[in-house]
């Protein structure tokens, strides 16, 4: 597959599950309306506001401990190696037209980049000094180039958006469900309802994290190979990233990583976890089928 | 009767001028995106031609011997400094990758000159800007292609020949200063 195809084949998958995480999450407001005022359209006209406000306020603070969870302090450029990351990072902001992003460096030996920033023009791109001292130039432009195009791609925005509607999802899920604990939930209803229909909305409420947790983390794994062929389409050189990824493969974790765990979408490995099956509670895709991709562009 | 008539006219000449509106601003909007992308190029070319006095001073006490290799760098960049077409500057350009390419090759004979941090520092930086000028050049390219297809393909082609726009031209890059592999797009 030519890597324009990638491209446009990971953009439509990522809008059509982000449909689904959209439809899921009505339903779910509407179920709960249902069975707590017997009207689904209450809670849609009072539930939505609340929820864009809760995931605007996760996205304004989200972005800014991003950098002081992962203890990133920004690039020195009398360090040659460090001067050298500044040079790509700039060299990729133009291929990608895009302006150049702040650059940080956080200090493991494991080789690890990250990219955050609410807007193109406000954007950090964060490397390991591992990244920096065991990649070669090639190999660092790749992943690199895989970071801008998050920027470019607006995946911070998703990945922040997309873990407010989970966390939205849950907390009326845990409403619902210690209200039932309490013999609350319908307590107050006009209206008698279907019983088959109150029992399926309960249900959905309950299995709704769920489904929208690994919603969450399938559009995450889309994005992923959507950004590894957006790299590789601004770097020309689908190698480069590809041997990257091996490295990362044959480099075995040190010491414990920094950060914490819902930034783990942002790195281009999972600093936490090996990745060698596809499994749907993954962040990433097995990092195998990345290279495999990679290669075959 | 008149008067359906009439509101289907409107409501056609309304479709047909939004879609004129947004056709308009595309192609405005990719123009300029053309222009921006060449400006780019532009000061990366006059960063690296800014450069080459220092790294000539850096090098002219140690390589007393190689001055036809420090010849062809002023030729180079002199060309470069004239060159007025796009076209033109690129080719000065890659004239003097040559030339740079031929001197820091010959600069590996002289290892007072390699542990010299100014001349490494400058050596860093123009193969800097020169990796910047060849992706400013690919930015530049895919610019002009996504203008081209917007002006070449129905409906497009049809606003773009009111506009009196038509399509441009790519730079084109010689095969053998593609250091990285090509691949198939």
């Amino acid at each position: 597959m030519l890597v324009e195809d990638h491209i446009k084949h990971n953009k439509r998958l990522t809008v059509f599950i982000c449909g689904f995480m959209a439809f899921l999450f009505l339903l779910v407001i509407s179920s709960f309306g249902y069975l707590y005022f017997g009207n689904i359209y209450i809670s849609i006209i009072f539930g939505l506001p609340v929820a864009l406000v809760y995931i605007a306020i996760t996205y304004s603070f989200s972005v800014k401990t991003v950098l002081s969870a992962a203890k990133a302090r920004p690039a020195n450029s009398l360090v040659r190696e460090e001067k050298l990351l500044m040079y790509k990072v700039e060299e990729m902001a133009i291929a990608a037209g895009l302006p150049t992003p702040k650059v940080y460096v956080q200090d493991s030996d494991n080789i690890n980049a990250f990219a955050t920033g609410k807007k193109p023009e406000e954007a950090v791109i964060c490397a390991t000094t591992g990244a920096i001292r065991k990649l070669k130039t090639d190999e660092l432009e790749g992943v690199i180039a895989h970071e801008m195009s998050h920027i470019k791609n607006h995946d911070i925005l998703i990945a922040t958006v997309t873990i407010g509607v989970v966390g939205a999802i849950s907390l009326i899920s845990e409403i619902v469900f210690y209200s039932m604990f309490w013999g609350g939930a319908g307590r107050g209803r006009k209206n008698e309802g279907n019983a088959i229909i109150m029992v399926l909305a309960i249900i959905l409420i309950i299995l709704a994290p769920i489904f929208s947790r690994l919603t969450y983390l399938a559009i995450s794994r889309k994005r992923e190979y959507l950004a590894d062929s957006n790299g590789a389409y601004l770097t020309r050189n689908p190698e480069g990233l590809a041997k990257a990824l091996e490295k990362i493969k044959n480099d075995m974790p040190q010491g414990k990583p920094k950060g914490s765990k819902t930034v783990a979408p942002l790195y281009i490995a999972n600093p936490f976890k090996k990745q060698s099956t596809n499994s749907i509670w993954s962040t990433h895709p097995p990092i195998n089928e990345r290279i495999k991709r990679l290669r075959s562009m | 009767m008149l008067l359906t008539i009439g509101i289907v006219v409107i409501v056609i000449v309304i479709i047909f001028f939004l879609i004129f509106w947004g056709y308009y601003n595309r192609i405005i909007r990719l123009e300029n995106r053309i222009d921006n992308s060449w400006g780019q190029i532009d000061v990366q070319l006059k960063r690296r031609a800014d450069l080459i006095p220092n790294l000539l001073e850096s090098v002219k006490g140690y390589m007393t011997h190689e001055k036809e290799t420090l010849e062809n760098v002023t030729k180079a960049r002199s060309a470069l400094m004239n060159a007025k077409t796009p076209q033109d500057n690129i080719d000065a350009d890659n004239m003097l990758t040559g030339a740079l390419k031929s001197l820091f090759a010959v600069s590996e004979a002289y290892p007072d000159l390699k542990a010299n941090q100014n001349f490494l520092q400058l050596q860093d930086e123009l193969t800097h800007t020169e990796d910047k000028i060849s992706y400013a050049r690919q930015h530049y390219n895919d610019s002009v292609l996504s203008f081209n297809n917007i002006v070449e393909t129905i409906p497009g082609i049809w606003f773009a020949k009111r506009m009196n726009k038509s399509t441009k031209e790519m730079i084109q890059i010689p095969v053998e200063n593609r250091e990285v592999p090509q691949v198939k797009f």
